[in-house]
């Protein structure tokens, strides 16, 4: 009997979307902290933030048949405080709840106040955090079950995040997204930091067990190496990084300003969202049982 | 308080997949709704070969994977130690699948939501078979059923007898036992 | 139907002593008949139990059926039947479904000129039907007409009578393609068609490409892991390692088609080395002499060469045999390896009874057994007086003359329908297209009808080549005739209808065929019901209908069968026939000599094999959703391959593979195994379903029949099934 994968790729979108808006939130913060002039992306970080979590929560509802058909059940899922989907639940409600407020005051024009600020940044680390646990507790699964995961899945939230706000910036409020220098170097940064981090789960996941073996090599070798190795690595992490490290680093000031560095930038951090997907959705299939039965010799 | 646990002997089954079946057939599952699932073994080298059939299924663990994970408390653990699953506060979230290590936990397409081996507390009602299902129908006798508490219980007895061993080691509490 | 019933209520009030008691007995105390109907008044679920027989395959065991609100619940095998022993197989339980099948045939149909089928009224099909048996009887006479049905309690009875009243002696089994060779064989050495090895008791038992663990009667399950857990020695002689290798404690992987040069040898140790038991032989059989001279050829070093198992394997099985007798056998077989398989399979059954006797075994403890069985008596009423037996002779009993003429050669039928000989033919729970032999042979004969009737519960790939198709009721939706169980204790049971018909416009075979016997014009020999036959014959054993019912299964203890001396044997001399005339006179040897299957495969050609798995039988199971679900969960229509051959064609286990020869070219994955014998491929014969109508099993896997050619075994017509060899190639290399 081969292993059908239990959540596919509905339940990846919803780990992305939780995350990127996450990463939308907390990049929303670091720009009002380091780059308050920078206000259109700051309010566009606090927009996307609400609506990616609320596309992410129905099309976990929509996952979810047994409470698709019976709504109701859904008011259950606050009972049982040892789960780790209770947690998410309290962290995306308390999170969506402020992410709301905050879209609303700038939609009033009001300022958000600071503590506001670091609650919301809170729950974004939560719900990012959580995002990887939920996956993490599965001791079925070695490609889960490690605690590399939360870290890599709160990085690449971040790294979504600041990629979305950067991406509609470039669209919308080029001026705005020239002047983002800081933003633009820790974001650099992070794509680094999930290679190193994917490497390391490939890694110790492989020595961990033959499942983990099986796993690791799915993706190196086997059915998913094409999404791996080019969707992943490639358009998500090497790519994103060959480019930024060229315009930030050696190409001359004026052209990184251009358009055509602006749009440079754009296919970035684009890849930089496929990767952030590609990640959610290739651990989330790729990863294959503990063996129950070895045979008796 | 009884202790219901199962022993499953391997070397008397035949993999004839009769303890699926009528799980199925008398507690009305679906096709797709699989409570035992099978991992088939052969060892040696042609022509001198064996074979074995492990059949799996809910463990019932005492400390089981499933009720932890399970946000709205659908899974549940019963004054018997029968793990169950309470249908009507099951979202479908399938949280529990993915924690089960057994994997024996089964997806219902029709209602979206998940169950298991009941150890058959479902049929016992309303047909007047108190034993399980696969218990009653395995054709070689290869299955026990019984309160793991009482030592003069068949299965407490074959057990000791046996040494028959939880499938995956202390994995989990599971309260199903192997002869191998 | 018979009227257990119980509400809920009562059910549930009841004590837990009356419960156990209740679920122990299997049916109702009167007092809880009566309870019932009193709150019947109340409303409420009702719950009532049926004692039946199950239709998954021929064995036909004995369960309690429990119905709720008129739905089928729970089914528990009767501790009393032979074959149940208390249980059913997955396929018992599975195959219950098929009454709530949506491909269930509603009504009647008729082939309309475009092709497609259109339903009619019972009237319609009964009178057009009738007009074209008219015209055929009219031109060509009855003989002229055929019938192929798999046996079944009524179907077997019905479909028999319904021939001979037309005047026809032609009505086949469909044992070409199941166990005719192996029967016809055995009848030429020991007079009857079959034995029972009392595996229990054996010392040693071999068993040839039969396995109790993949061909389920739950009681020879039984019996076969007794023996294994009392040390009996266990002997699996199959080129595939079958399940049952679980009680078994050796697997001989021998060539298949080779059967016969194992026996042949085995025998030849125990004669040249005078270890056969000389007191039986000299009393009980005649011709041994000669016998003996000829298996002076066929030494074990011989053998070897021929079947692939070492001559040292061959000359300790045999001795193993010598010490263990008379408490060993080699075990009968069903169709198995030489039910109808190979061009050697009706001799190699008649080699084993000989076999057999070398071990004076015959109704010895642990040895092989005739058990007795019972039949209903003579009836009085004329009603029932058989109709005038048919003038002619069955067709093909004079080209296959060992053929028992029980079972016929249905494909010689076949294959006059194809030469025009045969112009009506009719189909009683027989799916002959797809599982008998050749199906593109066969869908071309059977087009060349002038009449093909069939009779089942979905279109089966013989009834899309009809021209009428009439819908059966399923096997819980009727009462049948009585069922004779010949074993150590000989028995009767009774398949008793379970549920209210499901869809209100089929009908139970004893009608189907009655009122077509009536518009044929030979009504008047079904101016009865199959209750009152049913009562009828049990009333000549000392039983009713009524008292049958309630049991389910009834014992005839008086004639229980008594271990002991070598019975009369049922041939021309009243003994055991080392040679028999009617072989010689049907043009093979005397005495059993070797002979070479039709084809064997050559470079890298394998010999395809067929056989069950535990949850199907044959093509009949294949659209049951419960079963065919294992099927897709454990991807089991994968033909097996030996893993060094497997290694050799750059084959993997779960590649897809191409399989193909002369008749056919089909995909399929492969399962890459060390349980293959390196010379055979087999392909599970249960798959490739090409009915659309049959929306579970349609176009699943590949179907063993489209690649084996139509060829008759000759002298026996088995069909011989794995008498085709094919190449096998991975997809894309």
């Amino acid at each position: 009997m081969s292993f059908e994968p239990i959540w596919g790729a509905i339940i990846a979108w919803y780990l992305f979307l939780a995350g990127l808006g996450g990463g939308a939130f907390i990049t929303s913060a670091f720009l009002g902290w380091r780059h308050p002039e920078a206000v259109n992306m700051h309010k566009v970080g606090h927009l996307i933030a609400p609506i990616v979590v609320i596309i992410g929560l129905c099309l976990l509802m929509f996952d979810a048949e047994g409470g698709l058909h019976n709504p109701l059940r859904f008011a259950l899922l606050l009972t049982n405080f040892g789960s780790v989907m209770t947690w998410g639940v309290v962290f995306l409600g308390g999170f969506t709840i402020v992410a709301i407020v905050v879209v609303v005051l700038d939609f009033l024009k009001k300022s958000v106040p600071v503590w506001l600020d670091i609650v919301g940044v809170v729950f974004s680390v939560c719900v990012a955090v959580y995002t990887g646990a939920l996956l993490g507790v599965c001791k079925t699964f070695p490609l889960w079950n490690n605690a590399l995961l939360p870290i890599l899945f709160l990085v690449s939230a971040v790294s979504a995040g600041a990629a979305s706000v950067l991406l509609v910036a470039v669209i919308r409020h080029a001026d705005e997204f020239n002047r983002v220098g800081v933003l633009k170097k820790f974001h650099f940064c992070l794509p680094i930091i999930e290679l190193v981090l994917v490497a390391s789960l490939m890694f110790i996941t492989s020595f961990n067990s033959v499942a983990g073996w099986n796993s690791v090599m799915s993706l190196l070798v086997g059915q998913y190496a094409p999404l791996f190795w080019i969707g992943l690595v490639l358009i998500g992490l090497v790519l994103p990084t060959a480019l930024e490290t060229w315009l930030l680093f050696f190409s001359p000031k004026e052209f990184e300003e251009s358009r055509k560095a602006h749009w440079i930038s754009f296919g970035s951090d684009a890849g930089v969202l496929v990767g952030g997907f590609l990640l959610r959705f290739l651990v989330v299939v790729a990863a294959l049982p503990v063996t129950i039965t070895v045979p008796m010799m | 308080m009884a202790r219901y646990g199962m022993l499953i002997n391997t070397k008397k089954c035949i993999g004839c997949y009769a303890c699926r079946v009528a799980c199925q057939r008398q507690n009305d599952l679906l096709p797709t709704q699989d409570f035992i699932r099978y991992e088939e073994h052969e060892t040696g080298t042609y022509p001198n070969v064996s074979i074995e059939t492990v059949p799996l299924q809910c463990m019932h663990c005492e400390d089981a994977p499933c009720v932890a994970v399970c946000p709205t408390g659908a899974a549940y653990i019963g004054a018997d130690g029968i793990v169950g699953v309470d249908e009507g506060r099951c979202i479908g979230c399938k949280y529990c699948m993915a924690a089960c290590p057994y994997q024996v936990r089964v997806h219902n397409e029709k209602t979206g939501t998940v169950d298991k081996c009941r150890f058959c507390t479902v049929s016992a009602e309303t047909s007047g078979t108190k034993m399980c299902s696969c218990v009653e129908a395995c054709l070689t006798n290869a299955r026990i059923f019984g309160d793991l508490d009482d030592p003069e219980s068949d299965i407490s007895k074959a057990i000791a007898e046996t040494n028959a061993q939880p499938i995956a080691g202390d994995l989990t509490k599971s309260k199903v036992f192997y002869v191998r | 139907m018979s009227e257990n019933a119980i509400t809920r209520r009562s059910f549930l009030a009841g004590s837990a002593g009356a419960v156990a008691l209740t679920a122990a007995a299997g049916f109702m105390s009167f007092d809880a008949w009566e309870q019932a109907h009193a709150d019947d008044a109340s409303g409420g679920g009702e719950t009532k139990t049926v004692h039946t027989l199950c239709n998954a395959c021929s064995s036909k065991c004995g369960f309690t059926a429990y119905v709720v609100n008129g739905r089928l619940t729970k089914l528990i095998g009767d501790a009393d039947h032979p074959y149940a022993k208390g249980k059913i197989c997955a396929r018992g339980f599975g195959y219950s479904q098929i009454a709530y099948s949506e491909d269930r045939l509603t009504d009647p149909l008729k082939k309309n000129d475009q092709g497609k089928f259109e339903a009619i009224s019972w009237d319609q099909a009964y009178s057009e039907i009738a007009d074209k048996v008219k015209a055929i009887i009219d031109d060509k006479g009855p003989q002229a007409l055929a019938m192929v049905q798999d046996p079944r309690p009524s179907g077997k009875y019905y479909t028999k009578r319904f021939m001979n009243a037309l005047g026809s002696a032609n009505v086949y089994t469909h044992g070409a393609a199941c166990n005719l060779s192996k029967e016809s064989g055995m009848t030429q050495a020991i007079g009857t068609g079959s034995y029972s090895s009392d595996v229990a008791n054996a010392k040693m038992t071999m068993f040839i490409g039969r396995s109790y663990a993949d061909a389920i009667r739950p009681s020879s399950v039984a019996a076969l892991q007794k023996a294994h857990e009392k040390g009996s020695h266990i002997v699996l002689v199959d080129p595939r390692c079958s399940n049952s290798r679980v009680f078994a404690d050796e697997w001989v992987p021998i060539n298949p088609g080779t059967d016969l040069a194992l026996v042949l040898a085995m025998s030849n140790v125990l004669v040249a080395r005078g270890l056969y038991d000389k007191e039986f032989v000299a009393a009980n059989t005649v011709g041994f002499d000669e016998w003996a001279r000829a298996l002076a050829e066929y030494p074990p070093e011989w053998a070897e060469k021929v079947t692939g198992i070492p001559a040292t394997t061959i000359s300790r099985l045999a001795v193993e045999f010598a010490e263990a007798a008379p408490a060993a056998s080699i075990e009968p077989s069903w169709r198995g390896a030489f039910g109808c398989s190979y061009a050697n399979s009706g001799e190699t059954a008649r080699a084993i009874c000989l076999f057999n006797t070398l071990l004076g075994c015959w109704n010895q403890k642990g040895g092989a057994l005739f058990t007795p069985s019972v039949s209903a008596g003579k009836l009085a009423d004329e009603r029932f007086a058989d109709p005038k037996k048919p003038e002619d002779k069955l067709l093909g009993s004079a080209e296959y003359p060992l053929a028992l003429s029980s079972m016929g050669t249905n494909l010689f039928a076949a294959e006059q329908a194809k030469e025009g000989n045969v112009k009506g033919m009719f189909f009683y729970n027989s799916n002959m297209a797809a599982g008998y032999s050749n199906t593109a042979y066969l869908a071309d004969a059977l087009s060349n009808l002038d009449l093909c009737v069939v009779v089942d519960v979905q279109m089966s790939e013989t009834a899309m080549l009809a021209d009428y198709v009439l819908p059966d009721t399923s096997y819980l939706e009727r009462l049948e005739l009585p069922e004779f169980i010949g074993g150590k204790v000989p028995a009767v049971a009774l398949r008793d209808q379970v549920l209210e018909k499901i869809h209100p416009n089929t009908k139970p075979v004893d009608e189907i065929f009655a009122e077509l016997a009536e518009a044929c014009g030979v009504g008047e020999y079904f101016r009865f019901g199959v209750d009152e036959l049913a009562d009828a014959q049990l009333q000549t054993v000392g039983l009713s209908l009524d008292t049958l019912k309630q049991t389910g299964t009834a014992h005839f203890p008086e004639k229980e069968f008594a271990y002991g001396t070598a019975p009369k044997f049922k041939t021309p001399t009243e003994k055991v026939q080392f040679t028999s005339e009617a072989c010689e006179k049907a043009g093979l040897s005397p005495y059993p000599v070797w002979v070479e299957p039709a084809t064997m495969p050559m470079g890298d050609e394998l010999r395809l094999v067929g056989g069950k798995q535990a949850i199907h039988s044959h093509t009949q199971t294949a659209n049951i959703e419960d079963l065919m679900q294992i099927t897709k969960d454990y991807d089991l229509t994968r033909v097996w391959l030996n893993a060094d051959v497997a290694k050799r064609l750059g084959i993997e286990d779960g590649d897809e593979v191409e399989v193909s020869n002369t008749q056919h070219t089909g995909r399929v994955r492969a399962k890459v195994t060390q349980r293959m014998n390196p010379t055979a491929l087999y392909m599970p014969s249960h798959y490739g379903c090409s009915s659309p109508d049959q929306h579970t099993a349609f176009d699943v896997g590949l179907r063993q029949m489209d690649f084996v050619p139509f060829h008759l075994e000759p002298a026996y017509g088995g069909a011989m099934t794995q008498e085709a060899v094919v190449t096998v190639k991975k997809v894309g290399a």
